[in-house]
């Protein structure tokens, strides 16, 4: 996992300053922020899609790991901790926001039904023009792509695509089996494909 | 036993291997169709990696400032000494005291009380004695008026002569 540090802050390892942190010293918090600020910030942003939201998740995920580092026994790495804070704060956050919208923004238990395991995916629409596809018009359909899956759906895929996490560590993050995390990605797969085969297909 | 979308999933990612994978392959019923859809699926892999690996937190420091503001503001407010006055240890001590000076009152009311001429002679009347041989039908009533203060009745029946003790003081 890639990381934001300078040389001189790669050399202190991660568990000196988590142990630095769990000493109450704020500097030894700063540098894991800095380390991970951006990958969070992106990871959340992905999941949310609206700057500002993704600003004050990051904010409060990092608060609560700061307020919770002394329950850290490092059996787990440090990033696979904190992802698991962000997951909880972004898609409780998400929960909420659907809840507050009437519960329309997603549902698994609909769109479940529609897949057939064993089917071939098909592009749902007529491919665009290469040349006539704005960055910006990617980035629109990825992100009503996403915003179909639910919460739970969306973080796998992102950890496994864009983090390149492993299985068991999405299962600790997201604090589930392995199995449940396989058969997510399997279906997130399958919804972003029918969904957005006709875009990365002429990209 | 892994379901079917765990065993694709895994395929799909290259997790599978040996006898297992030789298995689930051969239990797919077009091996080409297959293979034609994980590399559809890398193909989207690659494209959300390119496409959303990107994104960037502007205002880098500004966010890790904001942080350190928000967490200098906390631990100030968790280390700032409570100082409601209700405290446990005073809520004992009040408590303790209240329940002292109630005792106190009680004792003192209770030795102050003088018992009246009423409750003296009462105390006559049940520690007399009737010779049941004597008088095997007596007995003796007390009755307290509740209105008319300070009204005792004696009730006696079946005696031919009151106890020689009787109204000794």
């Amino acid at each position: 996992m890639q990381t934001e540090t300078t040389p001189a802050q790669a050399d202190v390892s991660e568990l000196d300053l988590v142990r630095q942190c769990q000493a109450g010293q704020t500097e030894a918090f700063d540098q894991l922020v800095t380390r991970y600020r951006t990958r969070v910030f992106a990871m959340i942003y992905n999941m949310v899609h609206n700057e500002q939201d993704a600003w004050d998740l990051a904010q409060e995920s990092f608060i609560k790991a700061w307020k919770s580092i002394g329950r850290f026994r490092g059996k787990s790495s440090f990033y696979t901790w904190i992802y698991r804070i962000v997951m909880n704060v972004t898609i409780d956050w998400l929960r909420k926001r659907q809840i507050k919208a009437g519960g329309a923004e997603f549902d698994d238990a609909i769109q479940l039904k529609e897949i057939d395991p064993a089917s071939k995916t098909v592009p749902r629409a007529d491919p665009l023009p290469h040349q006539r596809m704005e960055q910006h018009e990617i980035r629109a359909r990825i992100n009503h792509a996403i915003s179909q899956l639910s919460p739970e759906h969306r973080a796998v895929i992102l950890m496994k695509e864009i983090e390149e996490m492993q299985y068991h560590e999405i299962a600790q993050s997201l604090g589930c089996s392995i199995g449940t995390v396989m058969s997510r990605l399997f279906y997130a797969r399958k919804k972003l494909q029918n969904s957005l085969r006709d875009v990365y297909e002429n990209v | 036993m892994k379901t079917f979308e765990e065993k694709w999933t895994a395929w799909l990612d290259g997790q599978l291997s040996g006898k297992e994978l030789a298995e689930f392959e051969s239990s797919l019923p077009d091996l080409a169709a297959a293979e034609a859809e994980k590399r559809d699926a890398q193909k989207l892999g690659s494209f959300l990696k390119q496409q959303l690996g990107a994104q960037i937190l502007s205002n880098a420091e500004f966010f890790s400032h904001q942080l350190h503001e928000r967490i200098a503001r906390d631990t100030q407010d968790r280390h700032r000494p409570t100082s409601t006055w209700w405290t446990i240890p005073r809520l004992v001590w009040s408590g303790a005291t209240a329940l002292a000076l109630f005792l106190i009152t009680t004792v003192v009311l209770m030795t102050q009380h003088q018992p009246g001429e009423q409750s003296e002679y009462l105390t006559q009347i049940l520690n007399s004695r009737v010779d049941p041989a004597a008088n095997p039908n007596a007995a003796v009533y007390i009755f307290e008026s509740k209105n008319d203060n300070k009204v005792t009745v004696l009730w006696t029946e079946g005696l031919q002569s009151l106890p020689a003790d009787y109204a000794a003081k």
